[in-house]
C-alpha cells in the first residue's frame, strides 16, 4: 500500500511539473466543456426567411405578419424581381414562403389559399424543424384569423418530461462532461506509461522491489485522482453555467464516476503499456477515448439511428453507459433500478482493461 | 511563367522533394494516416451520425379499452416514427417505465374518449415525451400532431364515426384557410447523411493537413537533422517549398480519395462546378499544412506537436458548422465563425455540392478562405525561418 502510494505521488509531480500536460489535465476539459456545450444544437432557432408576397393584400400582410411575431423564423427582405431560390442557394435564407395571386380573394371567398414554402434541404434535420414550425404557425393563423376553424375531435394535450424547457444545454453538457473524462485522463495515463517505455525508466521499475500490480495501480490511482479532480470542477459548470441539478438518487451517479474514472485511467495504462511510443499511443487513445466515445456513445445523435451493422459495437463503448447514467442522474431521476447494470457494465470494461494492462505489463518485462 | 516555374522548382528543390516523399513512403505510419484515417472517418461519421427520429419507443395506457381508442393506437404505431412498446394500466406505471429508459414517449387515452367522440364532444389525448433530447422530443411532438391531424380528418370524413360529422362541419359564411406545402429542395429525400458527409469533408481536409504536417516537421527536428538541411545549398525557402509540396500533392490526393467515397458510398450529389470544390480544397489543405507547421515550431518533440493540436483542433471543430448546424450557436460564437477557416470551407462545399452555388454566390467564402491561407502561410514560414536561423 505504502509503495503504491508512492506511486501515485510521483505521477502527481510529474504532471504538476509539465505546464503543457497540467493545462490539458484542468483547463482544457473546462474550456471544451463551456464551447461544445454550448455550440451544439440541433434545435435551431432565428432561422432567416424570405417572403414573396405576389398578392399585396392586407391578408397576404397578416399571415406575413405571423411568421414574423415567431422567434424561430425571421423574415429577411429579398427583392420581388429576384427569384427566391436563389435566396437559398446564396445562403441568405433558409426557406422561401411564396404567397399566390389571389390569395386575399380566395380567404375572403372562404376557400382554401393555397401556399408553398421552399425549404432549403441540405440540412435535413433543420428542414424539417422549418416545415414544422411553419405549419405550426400557419395552423395558428388559421384559428386566430377566425377561418373554417374544423373543431379537433381528438386534442393532443404534450407534456415535455426532465427537460420542459426543451433546452439543449441540458442534454449535451452531461454528454460533453462524459466526453472529457472520456479524453484527458487516458491521454495523460498513457503517455506518462509509454514515456516509461520510451525513456527505458521501465527497467528501474523491474528492478525495483514494487510488483507489477502495486506499479499498475499507483499509476491508475493518480490518474483516478486526476480524473476525479476534472469531474469535480466540470459538476461546478454544470450545477452553475447549464443549471442543472440532482434529478434523483445521487448514488449510482458517485459510484459510476468513481468506477469511470478507474475505467478509463485503466484505459489511459492499458495502452501506454502496449504502446511505448508517446506519439502513437496518444494516437490511439485519441481514437479510442474521442472518436468513438465522440460518435457511437448517443452523445450528438441517438444510438438507435445508427446503422444496424455498426450499432452492436455501441455495446462494448464504456462511455455510453456513463453518458447515459449522468444524464439519468442529472434529468431522469431513474435511481438504481435504471442503472444498475450500466454500473457493472462500466466496473466490468475497467476491471478488463486492468487485467490487460496487467497481461503486457508481464510480457514486457520477459522481454526486457 | 514556364521560366518562372522552372526557377521555383530548380535542381535542389527536385532532391528535396524526392527526400520527402521517400521520407513519407518509410514512414509506415505517416502514410497510413494519410489514407485510411480519412475514408473511415467519412465512411463512420456519415453512418453513425444521424438526427433522423425514427422508432419512438410508445407505451400506451389505454382507460378507454374501446375500439375507437385502439384505432388511435393503431394509427398511431403503424407509421415508422412509432413503435408499439407496451400496454400499461396506469400513468403511474407508464412513467416509472419513462424514467426507466424503457419508453421514449406514452400516450394516455381517458376512459370517456370513445363516449366523448359518440357525444360529438372533442376528448383530449395526453403525450408524455422524454424531452430530455431537445431535438428528439421537437421532432416527436411534431410527429404525433401530424398522426392525430389525419385521424381527425379520419374522423370528419365519416367512416363508423359518423355522428361526428355534426360538430366538424364546415362552416361556409366564415373566411378561407390556409394550405401550407413544403417543399425540400436540393434533399428531396431528406437523407441526413449529406449533411454529415460534406461537413466532415472539409474538417478532414484541415485537421489531417496538420497533424500530418507537424508530425513531418517536427520529425527533422527531433532527429537534430534540420542541421544537415542548413548546411546543404538549399534556401530556406527551397526548404520550405520541398517540405509542403509533397504534402500538399498526398492530400490533395486524399482529398480526391474522399470526393469518390462520398459519390459512391453517400451518393452525394455534385450540382455545382467541382473545380470549385477542387480549388477550395487545395486552399483548405495549405491552410492545414501551415497551422501544422506553426504548431510544429512550437513543440520540441512529436508528442509535444500532438498535445498542443488538442488546444487548436477542437476549437476548430466545434466552431465549423460541420455536424451540427451553425444557426443552433449562441450568436456571439456564431460570429466567431468567421474567424474558422473550416467553417468558410464548409458552406462552400454544401453549397456547391447540394445547392449548386457558384463562384458569384460563395465569393466571400473563397475571399476570407484565401485570406486565411495567405495569413497562415506567412506565419508558418516566418515561424519556420526564425527556428531555422
Amino acid at each position: 500500500m505504502r509503495r503504491i502510494l508512492a506511486q501515485t505521488r510521483k505521477e502527481l509531480t510529474q504532471i504538476v511539473r509539465d505546464y503543457r500536460t497540467l493545462s490539458l489535465a484542468l483547463l482544457l476539459p473546462i474550456f471544451l466543456l463551456l464551447l461544445l456545450g454550448s455550440a451544439i444544437s440541433l434545435t435551431v432557432d432565428d432561422l432567416p426567411i424570405v417572403v414573396q408576397d405576389l398578392d399585396n393584400s392586407s391578408a397576404s400582410h397578416d399571415y406575413i405578419d405571423a411568421f414574423r411575431a415567431s422567434v424561430t423564423l425571421h423574415v429577411v427582405p429579398w427583392p420581388v424581381d429576384l427569384k427566391p431560390e436563389d435566396a437559398l442557394t446564396s445562403n441568405q435564407a433558409r426557406g422561401a414562403l411564396i404567397i399566390p395571386v389571389y390569395f386575399g380573394r380566395d380567404i375572403a371567398r372562404g376557400s382554401v389559399a393555397q401556399v408553398q414554402l421552399l425549404v432549403d434541404g441540405s440540412d435535413s434535420n433543420t428542414a424539417r424543424l422549418i416545415a414544422g414550425y411553419s405549419s405550426q404557425i400557419t395552423q395558428a393563423y388559421n384559428a386566430a384569423s377566425g377561418g373554417v376553424v374544423r373543431a379537433q375531435p381528438v386534442q393532443t394535450a404534450m407534456r415535455f418530461w426532465y427537460n420542459p424547457g426543451r433546452s439543449s444545454k441540458k442534454f449535451y453538457g452531461p454528454g460533453i462532461f462524459v466526453l472529457g473524462l472520456s479524453m484527458f485522463p487516458p491521454l495523460l495515463a498513457s503517455l506518462a506509461m509509454a514515456k516509461e517505455g520510451e525513456q527505458k525508466t521501465i527497467l528501474q521499475v523491474y528492478v525495483s522491489s514494487i510488483s507489477a500490480h502495486e506499479f499498475l495501480l499507483g499509476k491508475i490511482l493518480a490518474f483516478m485522482l486526476v480524473a476525479l479532480g476534472e469531474a469535480v470542477l466540470m459538476c461546478v459548470l454544470l450545477f452553475t453555467y447549464f443549471g442543472l441539478n440532482l434529478a434523483g438518487d445521487p448514488t449510482p451517479f458517485l459510484i459510476a464516476t468513481v468506477l469511470y474514472a478507474f475505467c478509463v485511467a485503466s484505459f489511459g495504462v492499458m495502452v501506454g503499456a502496449a504502446i511505448p511510443s508517446q506519439a502513437a499511443a496518444l494516437q490511439a487513445v485519441a481514437l479510442g477515448g474521442f472518436l468513438l466515445v465522440f460518435l457511437l456513445s448517443g452523445l450528438i445523435y441517438p444510438i438507435s439511428n445508427i446503422p444496424a451493422g455498426l450499432r452492436w459495437l455501441s455495446n462494448f463503448i464504456w462511455g455510453r453507459y456513463y453518458i447515459e447514467i449522468v444524464r439519468d442522474a442529472l434529468l431522469q431521476g431513474g435511481g438504481w433500478p435504471a442503472t444498475w447494470y450500466k454500473v457493472l457494465e462500466i466496473a466490468a470494461t475497467g476491471a478488463i482493461f486492468y487485467a490487460l494492462a496487467w497481461r503486457t505489463m508481464r510480457r514486457m518485462q520477459v522481454k526486457a | 511563367m514556364k521560366k518562372f516555374l522552372h526557377r521555383l522548382f530548380n535542381h535542389r528543390v527536385r532532391a528535396l522533394v524526392q527526400k520527402e516523399f521517400r521520407q513519407i513512403r518509410r514512414d509506415r505510419r505517416l502514410a497510413i494516416s494519410l489514407i485510411l484515417p480519412p475514408t473511415l472517418q467519412l465512411l463512420l461519421f456519415g453512418f453513425a451520425l444521424s438526427a433522423t427520429v425514427s422508432n419512438i419507443r410508445l407505451g400506451v395506457v389505454d382507460d378507454s379499452g374501446t375500439p375507437e381508442s385502439r384505432e388511435l393506437v393503431a394509427n398511431l404505431t403503424e407509421s415508422k416514427s412509432f413503435q408499439f412498446a407496451g400496454s400499461y394500466l396506469s400513468v403511474d406505471k407508464l412513467g416509472a417505465a419513462i424514467s426507466r429508459g424503457d419508453l421514449d414517449a406514452g400516450v394516455v387515452i381517458p376512459y370517456d374518449y370513445a363516449r366523448d367522440l359518440y357525444r360529438g364532444n372533442p376528448s383530449t389525448v395526453q403525450f408524455l415525451l422524454n424531452a430530455m433530447n431537445a431535438n428528439t422530443a421537437a421532432i416527436a411532438q411534431g410527429y404525433a400532431q401530424g398522426v392525430i391531424q389525419s385521424y381527425n380528418q379520419g374522423l370528419a370524413a365519416g367512416g363508423i364515426h359518423a355522428s361526428f360529422r355534426q360538430i366538424a362541419a364546415a362552416d361556409v359564411s366564415r373566411r378561407g384557410i390556409v394550405s401550407l406545402h413544403p417543399a425540400y429542395l436540393f434533399n428531396p429525400g431528406l437523407v441526413a447523411s449529406w449533411f454529415i458527409v460534406t461537413g466532415v469533408f472539409g474538417l478532414l481536409l484541415i485537421l489531417n493537413g496538420s497533424i500530418v504536417a507537424s508530425a513531418a516537421m517536427v520529425k527533422e527536428r527531433e532527429r537534430g537533422t534540420i542541421e544537415q538541411l542548413l548546411m546543404s545549398p538549399a534556401g530556406t525557402y527551397e526548404i520550405i517549398l520541398a517540405k509542403i509540396a509533397p504534402l500538399f500533392v498526398l492530400l490533395f490526393l486524399m482529398t480526391l480519395f474522399a470526393v469518390v467515397v462520398m459519390e459512391t458510398a453517400f451518393h452525394v450529389p455534385i450540382q455545382g462546378n467541382l473545380l470549385l470544390l477542387l480549388a477550395a480544397s487545395g486552399l483548405c489543405i495549405l491552410c492545414g499544412i501551415s497551422i501544422g507547421t506553426v504548431i510544429a515550431t512550437f513543440s520540441k518533440s512529436a508528442e509535444q506537436a500532438q498535445l498542443t493540436s488538442f488546444f487548436v483542433n477542437p476549437p476548430l471543430s466545434t466552431l465549423s458548422g460541420a455536424f451540427y448546424p451553425v444557426e443552433g450557436m449562441p450568436h456571439i460564437l456564431q460570429s466567431l465563425t468567421a474567424f474558422n477557416p473550416v467553417y468558410h470551407f464548409v458552406v462552400i462545399s454544401r453549397a456547391s455540392l447540394l445547392k449548386g452555388s457558384g463562384f458569384g454566390v460563395l465569393w466571400p467564402h473563397f475571399a476570407a478562405l484565401f485570406a486565411f491561407t495567405a495569413v497562415l502561410v506567412v506565419l508558418s514560414v516566418w515561424r519556420f525561418r526564425k527556428q531555422l536561423s
